[in-house]
């Protein structure tokens, strides 16, 4: 299957489970970066541009609703999915009123991951297109002045 | 027996039995007459033992009895009425000057005592007494009933809500673990499926292994996901999420009955449906009620032998629709009746039942605003109904 390369920032306190499903995703070619909290996702965010956002509900601190917020204020165009651990559908709920592209409920299946993750990619590449052509479009107009 | 049954002023002393014993017939007979003038239909008997083969035909509210009888006497019988209808109010008649035996009589659990020759008015007045002690008696013991079923209630509804909070909290922490167990395995299963792994030794055992894994944390996610379920369902914060519309409860079981006909018909199950009305509307969710409904009729199935039969029946009126799932299957014994609506509460193999259904059932019922009861029967079968209000 053809994929565009991208990357994946996977965002979750518990450590194990970042390492695993990092392993997995790596497995499938993925490439993919860490952070235990929501201040070190946003640090990750800052130093490396990233496609598609892994994000927990749970974590302790900033939490990730919070985050998600944090997130989509700096970068808009970045997806982000939702895995909610403690089930409350609630949060996933607004989750999704503050942007974010889907969820899931943990323990996912790796087979919905995937498939929401690349339409979580597909999303961004196709915003990614058309405002680079609104750009182009409106540097043409202002030529023809 | 008496015989006079066209009394007139019958209605303000109600329904009343009351049996006069006595060895004397003249004044048995005076006293039945006059009672009856004022409403007050009396049975007769000459003596104790009489008295006791009447009462086990018929029992009586108030017995008016000498004192003074031949064979067995007034206390002895009294003492045999008090044993075995504790409830029955016993008015005892002594001989003048004894008071002695009226005394014996109050010992023995006699309302009161008059002496004779009675003064008739007095009679009535006692009986009438005795009469509004049953009363109260009864009304008390009906709120004292009244009470027992709402407190035992409040303890259910209690006991439900603090597993709910400690099934939540398990959930959550179970589900952590388990996300990594399964990526673990998955990791594993990926790696097998390399072109360079195909040759690896003992290869079918790992696949084997991975497997069971897999099986097991999917159980395990059902079970935690169903949990989640029940706080969704039982959270009243989320009205968004029920989608109250009008529901033709007909149509909407028919749909629910063809989802489980299939699995029905393995077992030779009938499934009808009957319903007063062709279009019973109710105000509610479709999508939680069909899955209460489903639920019930998955239940029903399980619990029914090859050639059960399951009905679903839909009474409605004005106000209210009532749906109820019938089946002739194994019954459930009278100690379970109030755990099944327990979470995790389950009769079934493992793997077949988790015990989430009623309970999950039960919560979504009480948020729609309905109510569901259960009545069953040990070997004769089970039936669950469901109240739901018209409108909300
Ligand atoms: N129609 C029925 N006839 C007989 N027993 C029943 C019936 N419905 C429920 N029960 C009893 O109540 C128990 C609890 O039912 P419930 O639906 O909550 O759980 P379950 O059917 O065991 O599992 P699951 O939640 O997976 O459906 C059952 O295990 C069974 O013993
Ligand atoms: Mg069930």
């Amino acid at each position: 299957m053809f994929k565009t390369p991208s990357r994946i920032l996977l965002v979750d306190d518990e450590k194990d489970f970042v390492e695993m499903l990092t392993l997995r995703l790596q497995e499938i070619g993925e490439e993919v970066l860490q952070a235990y909290s929501g201040l070190e996702s946003l640090e990750k965010l800052k130093e490396t541009e990233i496609d598609v956002v892994i994000l927990d509900v749970k974590m302790p601190g900033m939490d990730g609703i919070e985050t998600l917020q944090e997130i989509k204020k700096r970068y808009p165009l970045v997806e982000v999915i939702m895995l909610t651990g403690h089930g409350t559908i609630e949060t996933a709920v607004q989750g999704m009123k503050q942007g974010a592209y889907d969820f899931l409920i943990k323990p996912a299946d790796f087979d919905e991951l995937t498939t929401k993750l690349n339409k979580a990619r597909e999303r961004r590449h196709d915003q990614m297109e058309r405002i680079r052509k609104a750009e182009a479009n409106s540097l043409l107009r202002r030529s023809n002045i | 027996m008496s015989d006079s049954h066209n009394i007139s002023d019958s209605s303000h002393i109600g329904e009343m039995n009351v049996l006069l014993v006595d060895d004397e017939k003249h004044f048995r007979e005076i006293l039945v007459k006059r009672l009856s003038q004022r409403g007050i239909i009396a049975l007769q008997a000459s003596d104790g033992e009489e008295a006791l083969r009447l009462l086990e035909e018929k029992p009586v509210d108030v017995i008016v009895m000498d004192v003074k009888m031949p064979r067995m006497n007034g206390i002895e019988t009294l003492r045999h009425v008090k044993d075995q209808y504790p409830a029955t109010e016993v008015i005892m008649l002594t001989g003048h000057a004894s008071t002695r035996d009226g005394v014996d009589g109050i010992k023995a659990g006699a309302f009161d005592y008059l002496t004779k020759p009675i003064e008739f008015e007095q009679l009535l007045r006692k009986i009438r007494q005795a009469q509004n002690k049953i009363r109260r008696a009864e009304t008390e013991k009906k709120e004292i009933e009244f009470r027992e079923r709402i407190k035992q209630q409040m303890a259910i509804n209690e006991r439900l809500v603090a597993l709910g909070t400690i099934a939540t909290g398990v959930a959550h922490e179970i589900n952590n673990p388990l996300a990594i167990i399964q990526d673990s395995a998955g990791w594993v299963k990926q790696i097998l499926a390399k072109p360079e792994m195909s040759t690896i030794p003992r290869r079918p055992d790992f696949e084997k292994a991975l497997d069971r894994i897999q099986t097991s944390v999917d159980r395990a996610r059902r079970i935690t996901q169903q949990l989640l379920h029940v706080v969704k369902t039982q959270s009243a914060e989320i009205p968004d999420l029920v989608e109250m519309t009008e529901v033709n409860l007909r149509k909407l079981a028919g749909e629910c009955i063809a989802l489980v006909e299939l699995e029905a018909s393995y077992k030779e199950i009938k499934v009808s449906l009957e319903s007063s009305d062709p279009n019973p509307i109710v105000w509610t969710d479709p999508y939680q009620f069909a899955q209460v409904l489903l639920n019930l009729l998955t239940n029903s199935i399980q619990a029914t032998d090859a050639g059960g039969k399951i009905n679903v029946v839909i009474k409605s009126s004005e106000e209210q629709v009532s749906l109820a799932v019938q089946d002739n299957g194994y019954g459930i014994p009278e100690e379970n009746l109030t755990k099944i609506f327990e979470p995790f509460f389950s009769t079934k193999a493992v793997g077949v039942g988790t015990g989430m259904g009623l309970y999950i059932s039960s919560g979504i019922v009480t948020k729609l605003g309905g109510v569901m009861a259960v009545d069953s029967q040990p070997d004769k079968g089970t039936t669950f109904t469901i109240e739901l209000p018209v409108k909300a």
